[in-house]
This record gives structure tokens, C-alpha cells and sequence, in this order.
């Protein structure tokens, strides 16, 4: 059978499908960093989210179970050992007492992306208390949350704003793998910062006032840990430069303070309080010598509590990274109100890709032999199987291409365009296999098929447009791959399938 | 009498217009039991927790759910409980715990009852009361605005009116009709269940393009034939989508809760369908023919 133009275009949209989904990455070995503490040594040797790791000390690495199982070999001792990791951007070296501080995936196999409720992780939903913002709002809202959450180590998170039919904009966060929790503690608390002597502020969290923050080494760290009351406590410290105009305003303040008697005159008579979204977070007396002067280098200190000194020291450690990130980034410019939170277990996740997949295949066996029953040909019945694969194979391919997440919503909207495919090609069938008496030449019948298919196509196209706005964009990713779905069928699928049935029908 | 083509023929000609009314007939009882509904629960709909607010939490693995059951609902009064239940095994798979309190409020009384969540094991989802009022409005806003742009299609393609009218009605009734099934048997409808009616608007109206072009602009045999020849491929395509959309509800289990309230619209739309279309659409047409004189 010679091909036609619209039966090599398929061919050829085929081919870029299959390049650009990658199956055969399902053959790669090795794990995919998926974030990297920015305190950590990990990340001073120069390791980065979306790497992959081939080996560790020469252990070939090839999914997670090796790479756990690597890890724990190697610190069998709490003794600290030389880890060199091999990755696809290079060899990185460093020195570790305990497991690397980075979270690992297997390498993903292929480009596909599936979204959340397939892949577990945590999604909310935020707006502005109060007050209603507009897009540009949002706009820098996401950015400010991006290096917020980016500050705090999270770096496998989607944040976009959305906005719905009624003209509200919101801020979607998806976190893979995070817990609801929290990315609740990160949302909700505005990280609002300010130190202040008496009533007057001397400066705020942001680059503006804090040029520098401490992390590693010597700028930061748990000094202390004591036994108090019934459990334990941890102080932290860590080291801020402040701006030379911040300097200057706290030379200002304490320029005109007395000395404080009770303490011996080694202490001026107020201190600097620090609040965090307007609670107390922690008094630091300000040495005498410090009056009127333009310090720009500050310590700042704060506690965390538990039951054990290890919870202690975890509190602690927690405490300091919130505080670090908060000095760092600044303030959100809003409070927020968390008005959508989702957590998706894993394992249901995983779950539901599985019966997808046994869905998917009594499908295809059930429309076949429906189809066989009614046509009694192989040739047509594999003709329309195969050319409902193809266009969600296509579809699938589109959506990768515009880094769309295949979510739940998005595997059944598939689903109703390869259901709307197979009803278009039983016309086209149906028509160009009319036994009618007076029939028209199968070129005309095949056109009048397409008038349907096209009338068809417009009013599904015109029955998803709303979804892509309604409910924040929610149902988005079902009205997208539906569309796709029937715009394939229409661009490539249908005229080559309709080519193939001429062809049959003429013979 | 023996069954001929002829004679089915010629029993469709004399009787069509009473099949007609058996359809129409069907409709005005589901419309007014939707409005029977609304004035006692106050919506034309049952809405779940994503459209009316709340929480909803999906616990994995096999659950002893009777007693969880009993004793939860001592301390939370409105819990409702779903499970996800493998069909040929009987096994629980999951079982999905639903309020209208917040998710920190509902996984403490779970807790209390002994049960360990943690995010490996459990799902949550929880939506704002204002957000799923804005997402229930705003998705039946949607619903609406995709019925006008079907119908302005449905005008454009054929350019006259009682033939696409005909065609809109069908696809009202779909909807009118698998509204009343559902809330007769009392199921409550998530966001993606009202994104199925939408799939439905555009998914129905393929067999009433099917007949209304066939027998329209086609002048191959009598009306009747074309309309039976309609009728054998139209068949197929809502059989052939049935296929596709039943075995998701009756032959594997464990998918997502909204993948399968797209499926149970989806199929009960299109099989609301096969009597819309084949029956009153069909009648309109075969009226419409008569008093225009289309042969």
C-alpha cells in the first residue's frame, strides 16, 4: 500500500512522540538527587538537585534499594568517612559522619511527569487574608515563597499562580514527597521579622537590612544543650551582618540609652527584642560598649525544647534554619490563608497507577471485540486500536512537551479523547463502507464523516473551554488533555485513519 | 406477524410520535423530581467535601471499618465513610472517611481510636468552605457556558432551527436525566464529577450530529433508512464507549474515587442518550422531514 502525505505525517508525529517521552529511560540506572540541604557539606562539595549518582566509593549505584544499602555500609561506624559520588555533572568529594543530607528518587523512567495524587507529595491552595490580590501580586508572592521554600531546601516544588472565572488569584503549591504539615508551618507563619529596641525598630528580616546570614562552621551552629524541668533545652546561635544604613539607625537608637544599673553598668538599660510575626522570640542584652556604635555584626540566639536531648537538639536545629530563612528572605508580603490542603499518600499513588494500567488493557481487549463483532475484519478493528494508541501515545507526548504533570484528572480526560477517536472512526468507517445502492463516491462519503467529526470536535472543544478557568484551574489538566486529545485526532490521527479506509475501500 | 424491516418500517411511521413522548415524558418526571429535591435540601445536587468543604481522609490497607465506624461517629456526629473495595477479591483496599470538620480536628479523633496515621499510610484532603462555595459556583457557571457554546456549534453546523434544537434537547436531557439517577440513589458529586456532565455536553451530541446530518444532508434511500443507518453506526460508537467506561466501574477496583464518579456520569449519561437521541431526536427529525417534505 503506498503511504500517503497525512498517513507519513502520523508516522513522523509518532516518531517525535516517542522522542520526545524517552521510554528507553526506563533502562537508566542510577538515583536522581532531588534536594540538597544548602547547609550541608553536601552542598559546599557542590552537589545539586537533578543530578544523578552513578556510584558511591566505587559501589555502583543503580536505584534506591543499592543506594540505601550502600550508605549503610559505608557508616556501619559513627566514624567520619571520605564519600566520593560519582554523578552524570562529575566526581564530588567530601567528608560525612552520618548519611548524606540530600533527598534521592529513582531516575525517572522516561520524561513523562505524573502529578501529585499519582506520585504522593502535599498541594495547597493559598490566598492573601484579608484582601484580594491581583496578578501582579501574586506574581511576586510566588517569587518571594520560591526563594523562601528554595532557602529552606525544598527545591521539588511547583508554585504558580492560578486564577479562576471570578477574577481570583491564587498561589498553587505542589511539594513531592513533602507532608502537609510542613508546608503548612512554612505558609502560615508570615515570617514577619523585626528587632527592636523599646518601640523603635533597628531592623527587619531581607536582604535590605541583613547582608549576610551564617550557616556553616563557625557562623552557626547548637552550642548548648541542659537538662530543664522535665526535658531538655538546645540554644543555637548564629552570626548576621547588618547593612551599614542598619548599623547606622541601631548606633542612633543606643546613642542616647543610660547604662543598666542592675547588671553592673555592663548592659545598656534596653535590649534588643526580637519578634517573629509580632511574638517575642528573644531578648539580647546590648554590651555597654556597643552604645552608639555602628555594629554591623550581630548574634542572634533562640532555644528549641524536647523530651530527649535529641528532640532538643532537633527542635533547636529546626528553629535556626526557620529564623536563618526567614533573616535571609524576609517577610511574606501577606499573611496567607491555606484554603486548599491536600497530602497524597505514595502508596495509594502507586496503587492507582497500577489498576490504570489493568484498566487500560481490558479496555482495549473489550473494544476490540466489540469492533470484531461488528466489522468482522482484522484489518479495520487493529486499524482503529491502533489508531486510539496513537493518539493518546500522542497526547501523552504533547503534554510532556508543555511540562504538563499527568495527573489523575488528566489519565481520564485521555480516556474521553480516545473514546471520542474511536466514535469518529466508526463514522468514518461506517460511511466509506455504505453498501448503498445509490451511494455517493467514497471520496464524498469520507467528507461528509469529516463534517461530522469536525461538528464533533467543536462542541467537545466548546463544553472544555470553561473547565480551564472554573474552580482555580483545578480541573485544568482534564479540560488540557482532552483537548489535546481530540486536537490530535483532528490534526494527524483522523485524516491519516480516513486515508487507511479509503484505501481499504477501494480495495 | 413476522418481523420484517418493512414491517418495523411501517409500525415507525405510524407510531413515532407516541415513541417520541415516551422520552419527553421521562424528562418532565426527572425535572420535577430535581426540583422536588431542591426545595427540600435547598441544591439541585448532593455535593461531596470537595464542593461543599471539609475534609477527607483515605486510609489504605484493610481496616476493621465496622467498629472504626461506630465509635467515630460518637465523637465526630456527621462522618461519612466510602471504601474502595477490590471486586474479585471482597478485600478493602482503602476506606475514605469524609466530614465537614478540618483535617486536624478528624485525624485526632482517628487517632484517638488507636489508629497510627502517617502520610505513608493515609491520604487527606481538605478544602475551605469558601473556596469549594467559589469551585460549586464557578463549576456550574462552567456547566452552563459549555451548554451555550455546544449549542452556538450545534446552530452554525446545521443553520436550522428545530433540527438543532432537537439536538440541544438531547443533550439537556442527558444531563437531566443522570442529574435525577444520581441523586435518586443518593450519590454525592465531587468537582470531577461535574467535569464529567461538562465531557458529557460534548460527548452526547456526537450521535445527534451523527443522525441529524445523515438524515439532513444525505439523500441516499428513505428517511427511515438513514435514520436506521444512523442508528447501526450510532449504536456501535455509544456501545463502544460504553465499553470503555463500564469496565472502570464494575471490573477493576482500587482507581481513584473521582476517576470512577466520571465513569458512573459518563455511562449513565450515554446510556440516557441512546433513548434521547434514538428515540426523541430521531421522532423530531422524522416530524421535521414530514412537514418540510424531505424524502
Amino acid at each position: 500500500m503506498k503511504l500517503t502525505l497525512r498517513v507519513w505525517l502520523l508516522i513522523f508525529v509518532l516518531i517525535f512522540s516517542f522522542l520526545a517521552i524517552a521510554p528507553w529511560k526506563v533502562l537508566d540506572s542510577g538515583v536522581l538527587i532531588k534536594t540538597v540541604n544548602k547547609t550541608s557539606a553536601e552542598y559546599e562539595a557542590g552537589l545539586r538537585p537533578g543530578m544523578t549518582i552513578h556510584s558511591i566509593n566505587g559501589n555502583s549505584i543503580k536505584n534506591i534499594v543499592s543506594y540505601t544499602q550502600t550508605i549503610s555500609e559505608i557508616f556501619q561506624t559513627a566514624a567520619q568517612q571520605k564519600i566520593t559520588l560519582t554523578t552524570n555533572k562529575g566526581e564530588f568529594i567530601f567528608l560525612a559522619d552520618n548519611s548524606p543530607d540530600i533527598t534521592i528518587s529513582n531516575v525517572p523512567a522516561s520524561r513523562l511527569k505524573t502529578g501529585l495524587d499519582l506520585s504522593g507529595g502535599a498541594r495547597a491552595l493559598v490566598k492573601a487574608e484579608n484582601i484580594s490580590l491581583d496578578k501582579g501580586q501574586v506574581g511576586d508572592l510566588v517569587s518571594i515563597t520560591t526563594e523562601r521554600l528554595n532557602a529552606f531546601g525544598l527545591s521539588d516544588i511547583v508554585l504558580k499562580p492560578v486564577s479562576d472565572l471570578s477574577g481570583n488569584n491564587f498561589m498553587l503549591i505542589e511539594i513531592a514527597g513533602s507532608t502537609a504539615s510542613e508546608l503548612k508551618d512554612l505558609l502560615e507563619s508570615q515570617g514577619k521579622f523585626e528587632a527592636k529596641i523599646g518601640n523603635d525598630t533597628v531592623f527587619i528580616g531581607g536582604d535590605k537590612d541583613i547582608t549576610y546570614v551564617g550557616s556553616t562552621g563557625q557562623d552557626a551552629g547548637i552550642y548548648s544543650c541542659d537538662e530543664y524541668q522535665s526535658g531538655y533545652t538546645c540554644q543555637f546561635r548564629f552570626v548576621i551582618y547588618l547593612s551599614e544604613k542598619a548599623a547606622q539607625r541601631q548606633a542612633d537608637l543606643t546613642a542616647n540609652l543610660s547604662l543598666n544599673i542592675s547588671s553592673g553598668g555592663r548592659y545598656l538599660e534596653k535590649p534588643l527584642d526580637l519578634y517573629v510575626d509580632d511574638s517575642l522570640l528573644d531578648t539580647l542584652q546590648i554590651g555597654a560598649d556597643l552604645k552608639g556604635k555602628a555594629t554591623t555584626q550581630i548574634q542572634i540566639s533562640g532555644s528549641g525544647i524536647g523530651t530527649t536531648q535529641k528532640e532538643a537538639f532537633e527542635d533547636a536545629t529546626a528553629g535556626m534554619k526557620k529564623l536563618q530563612t526567614i533573616l535571609k528572605t524576609g517577610s511574606l508580603p501577606y499573611k496567607l490563608e491555606i484554603i486548599k490542603l491536600d497530602t497524597i499518600s505514595p502508596t495509594l499513588g502507586k496503587e492507582f497507577t497500577k489498576n490504570l494500567v489493568k484498566l487500560a488493557l481490558v479496555v482495549f481487549v473489550i473494544v476490540s471485540i466489540v469492533l470484531f463483532i461488528r466489522y468482522r475484519k482484522i484489518k479495520i478493528t487493529s486499524l482503529v486500536i491502533l489508531t486510539m494508541f496513537s493518539e493518546a501515545f500522542i497526547t501523552l507526548a504533547v503534554a510532556t512537551l508543555l511540562n504538563w504533570n499527568i495527573d489523575i484528572a488528566g489519565i481520564a480526560g485521555i480516556i474521553a479523547g480516545m473514546g471520542t477517536g474511536v466514535n469518529d472512526q466508526i463514522m468514518i468507517v461506517d460511511e466509506s463502507l455504505s453498501k448503498d445502492a445509490n451511494r455517493l463516491p467514497i471520496k464524498e462519503r469520507i467528507k461528509s464523516a469529516l463534517f461530522m467529526i469536525f461538528g464533533a470536535f467543536f462542541t467537545i472543544i466548546a463544553a472544555m473551554i470553561p473547565l480551564f478557568w472554573a474552580g482555580a484551574g483545578m480541573l485544568r489538566g482534564f479540560a488540557l488533555t482532552t483537548i489535546i486529545g481530540v486536537s490530535v485526532g483532528i490534526l494527524v490521527t483522523r485524516p491519516a485513519f480516513a486515508d487507511m479506509v479509503e484505501r481499504l475501500g477501494e480495495n | 406477524m413476522v418481523i420484517s424491516k418493512q414491517n418495523v418500517s411501517n409500525w415507525y411511521d405510524d407510531h413515532y410520535k407516541i415513541v417520541l413522548f415516551i422520552p419527553i415524558t421521562i424528562v418532565a418526571i426527572c425535572l420535577v423530581y430535581i426540583v422536588g429535591f431542591y426545595i427540600q435540601t435547598g441544591d439541585i445536587m448532593r455535593k461531596d467535601v470537595s464542593l461543599a468543604g471539609g475534609t477527607s481522609i483515605t486510609l489504605d490497607g484493610t481496616i476493621d471499618s465496622a467498629i472504626l465506624e461506630l465509635k467515630l461517629a460518637t465523637i465526630i456526629p456527621d462522618v461519612g465513610f466510602r471504601k474502595l473495595t477490590d471486586v474479585t477479591t471482597g478485600r478493602n483496599l482503602a476506606l475514605i472517611i469524609e466530614s465537614s470538620v478540618s483535617p486536624e480536628e478528624l485525624k485526632n479523633a482517628i487517632s484517638s481510636l488507636g489508629i497510627n496515621l502517617t502520610e505513608q499510610n493515609s491520604s487527606t484532603e481538605f478544602t475551605g468552605p469558601s473556596l469549594s462555595n467559589q469551585f460549586y459556583k464557578q463549576l456550574m457557571v462552567a456547566l452552563v457556558i459549555s451548554f451555550i457554546l455546544m449549542s452556538f456549534v450545534i446552530f452554525i453546523l446545521f443553520k436550522s432551527f428545530v433540527p438543532s434544537v432537537a439536538v440541544i434537547f438531547a443533550a439537556f436531557s442527558n444531563i437531566v436525566i443522570s442529574l435525577a439517577i444520581l441523586n435518586f440513589f443518593d450519590v454525592a458529586i465531587s468537582s470531577a464529577g461535574i467535569a464529567a456532565f461538562l465531557t458529557l455536553i460534548g460527548y452526547s451530541v456526537d450521535t445527534d450530529i451523527l443522525l441529524t446530518s445523515r438524515v439532513l444532508k444525505k439523500k441516499e434511500g428513505s428517511v427511515n433508512k438513514r435514520i436506521f443507518g444512523a442508528f447501526k453506526t450510532g449504536i456501535l460508537m455509544t456501545g463502544t464507549a460504553l465499553a470503555a467506561v463500564l469496565p472502570g466501574l464494575l471490573l477493576i477496583s482500587g482507581l481513584p474515587v473521582s476517576f470512577k464518579q466520571i465513569f458512573l456520569v459518563l455511562a449513565i449519561g450515554l446510556s440516557a442518550d441512546i433513548i434521547n437521541t434514538w428515540m426523541t431526536n430521531a421522532g423530531i427529525i422524522k416530524w421535521y422531514c414530514e412537514s418540510k417534505n424531505i424524502k
